[in-house]
């Protein structure tokens, strides 16, 4: 299980869900400096969409190795596609063909005195910041139901590793209640394909008083001072075995499993790294 | 903890507060001014320039991507010939905070590309015949190196003053199956047979000539610290820019210098000298492998590691670290 590599032949599915809420505008610290959440999302959204277009560029082109569908869910009850055209779902290489908007990202660093300094470049900027408006998680859980079933259900898909479900939010959905939630999220793991559930990773995006990050959390990790912490662990996917040696090492030393499929004021870009993208022509080890 | 390649990207627009080495590096970069990345199985790879010269920078993607390159990189140190190019694992070289705000470090890849072209591109501007004999030249060179690519394609080959230089050792083994480049090169043979010639006759020679010329030797390095290794019939030993002896060429095989400090071989083992020859670390073990950037040599007797420092102190006990790697 969960052991397909993901090639030309046996395509996966990315699937970002983007929470746009008025909630968004709230201040956090993220990588070390205040920030808005919108802000936040909009980043770490931007840099899974680098991750996953650049692992599939070869030396003859971006190699269609998964289909993206990128929603973002605010306003009066809105869910609708922010990828290039409106399209709910593009294949990688029909997305780097279109043209990257490129942002200015202003980074930190240490002078030799030990002052601040700051410094603009460049960053891919697929997705603005947005913060309006309700957040109708559940709706957009739901079209991330249905968007995945159709992926899943076709037959050129039925033996490929299964495909991954990012929910980027501060966790509080208006459209629904927390078993609502619950359900929605369970509903979308128990797809599969033969070689594994659909995986559900939350996300979370949220003011902490003491700054901390955490991703793949286990049981005992999920209890930070934050109401939405324990829903969103219930509604992440408990992530498979075949994980846990690479989240140990990219956790450190004390890490057990099992580990969720979730992090707080953190990327979840690592997971992409752990994936089998892209076949091995060569056997050296 | 591997990065991401986000974290690539940024670490090339801000070399000076991203690498180790390679402060002063400038990626290229696409129309709307990212760095331009491209990966292979196991790593994104960037083109720099750096000290007036181009590199392919690649960062690993996969934890186990270093470990399988390390003993080819370590071999091709001591390989001296023009088929290859310099290609070696910058230590710790990438920076950059993670989540929690703690610094982590990742080894990188640094590969010389030579000034020249593309094979591609070379298909398109040079003589069939030329071509073809200069591929004949390539495998009979990586034959006598029993050295096995694993990777030969179009792609990883590079056309520089009058010959064919192979790129990208990911994949290579010292002394491994050939049977791989062997079907590679009849396959590059009918491509090239295949292909209609060439479009220009003006092309201009590339200025790439990893041999320099200084009279009297069988073969000659750069410039490295006032020194040049160069070979000889006695073996290898160093001369100055005005071609004079400094080191008497009596050594097996030789490196450059970095920091005062040169790995050497001699029938004996590998050893560690300054710039009189006197030895830091005699040439009594199987590998010593000298990392300049941090000041130390990791050193291998009977299949154990152990750390020595500038002055050739034994840090560790033989077998108390780990196989040589940062």
């Amino acid at each position: 299980m969960y052991t397909q590599s993901i090639t030309r032949a046996h395509r996966t599915a990315f699937v970002l869900l983007i929470d746009g809420s008025g909630s968004m505008t709230e201040q956090i610290r993220f990588r070390g400096r205040l920030t808005t959440k919108a802000d936040a999302v909009a980043a770490i959204t931007n840099d899974l969409l680098f991750e996953l277009v650049e692992r599939a560029r070869r030396d003859d082109g971006v190699r269609d190795y998964y289909d993206i569908a990128v929603l973002g869910y605010s306003g009066d009850d809105e869910v609708r596609a922010l990828l290039p055209g409106g399209r709910k779902m593009m294949s990688v290489a029909e997305l780097a063909a279109c043209e990257m908007p490129v942002r200015t990202e202003t980074i930190e660093h240490r002078m030799p005195d030990g002052s601040i300094a700051l410094r603009e470049i460049l960053a891919p900027g697929w997705i603005e910041p947005h913060a309006a408006g309700s957040t109708p998680m559940y709706q957009a859980l739901v079209e991330a139901r249905e968007l995945t079933s159709d992926w899943c259900a076709r037959l050129e898909h039925a033996a490929s590793f299964p495909p991954v479900v990012f929910n980027i939010t501060d966790g509080e959905a208006t459209d629904c209640e927390a078993d609502d939630l619950r359900a929605a999220a369970e509903r979308i793991r128990s797809l599969r394909t033969a070689d594994g559930h659909v995986l559900l990773i939350n996300i979370h995006i949220a003011a902490d008083e003491r700054n901390r990050t955490i991703f793949f959390p286990s049981d005992s990790e999920a209890d930070y001072p934050n109401r939405y912490a324990r829903l969103l662990y219930d509604c992440s996917s408990r992530m498979p075995e075949v994980f846990e040696p690479m989240i140990r090492e990219a956790k450190g030393p004390g890490a057990m499993p099992p580990f969720r499929g979730m992090s707080f004021n953190a990327s979840a870009a690592e997971l992409v790294s752990m994936l089998n993208i892209g076949s091995i022509s060569v056997k050296t080890e | 903890m591997i990065p991401t390649l986000p974290i690539f990207s940024r670490a090339l627009l801000t070399p000076d507060l991203s690498f180790r080495t390679l402060v002063d590096a400038q990626a290229e970069t696409a129309s709307n001014g990212l760095p331009h990345l491209m990966r292979t199985t196991r790593f994104a790879e960037a083109r720099i320039r750096w000290q007036g010269r181009r590199w392919l920078l690649s960062m690993p993607l996969t934890p186990s991507a270093l470990p399988c390159i390390e003993r080819t990189a370590a071999a091709i140190k001591r390989l001296n010939t023009p088929a290859l190019t310099d290609y070696r694992i910058l230590p710790g070289e990438l920076c950059w905070k993670d989540h929690a705000g703690i610094e982590q470090h990742c080894d990188l890849v640094l590969q010389h590309l030579p000034e020249g072209k593309d094979f591609d591109q070379a298909l398109l501007t040079e003589d069939r015949d030329t071509l073809l004999r200069a591929l004949d030249t390539l495998e009979k060179e990586l034959e006598g190196l029993q050295f096995a690519h694993n990777g030969l394609k179009a792609g990883n080959l590079r056309w520089c003053a009058g010959r064919i230089v192979v790129l990208r050792y990911h994949d290579a083994r010292i002394g491994g199956d050939r049977r791989r480049d062997t079907e590679a090169f009849e396959a590059l043979r009918r491509r090239l047979t295949e292909a209609s010639g060439p479009q220009a006759a003006n092309d201009i020679s590339a200025h790439y000539n990893p041999i320099r010329t200084l009279d009297g030797h069988r073969w000659t390095s750069h410039l490295f610290e006032g020194l040049i290794c160069v070979e000889d019939e006695t073996g290898f030993g160093y001369v100055d820019a005005d071609n004079r002896p400094v080191i008497e060429s009596r050594y097996l095989w030789a490196d450059d210098f970095h920091e005062g400090r040169a790995e050497v071989e001699t029938p004996t083992g590998m050893g560690l000298i300054d710039r009189e020859g006197t030895y830091i670390i005699p040439p009594e073990y199987e590998i010593v492998d000298y990392r300049p950037a941090e000041s130390i040599v990791y050193v291998r007797r009977d299949g154990r590691w152990a750390l020595f420092d500038y002055m050739g102190r034994q840090q560790t006990e033989f077998g108390t670290i780990n196989e040589c790697k940062s």
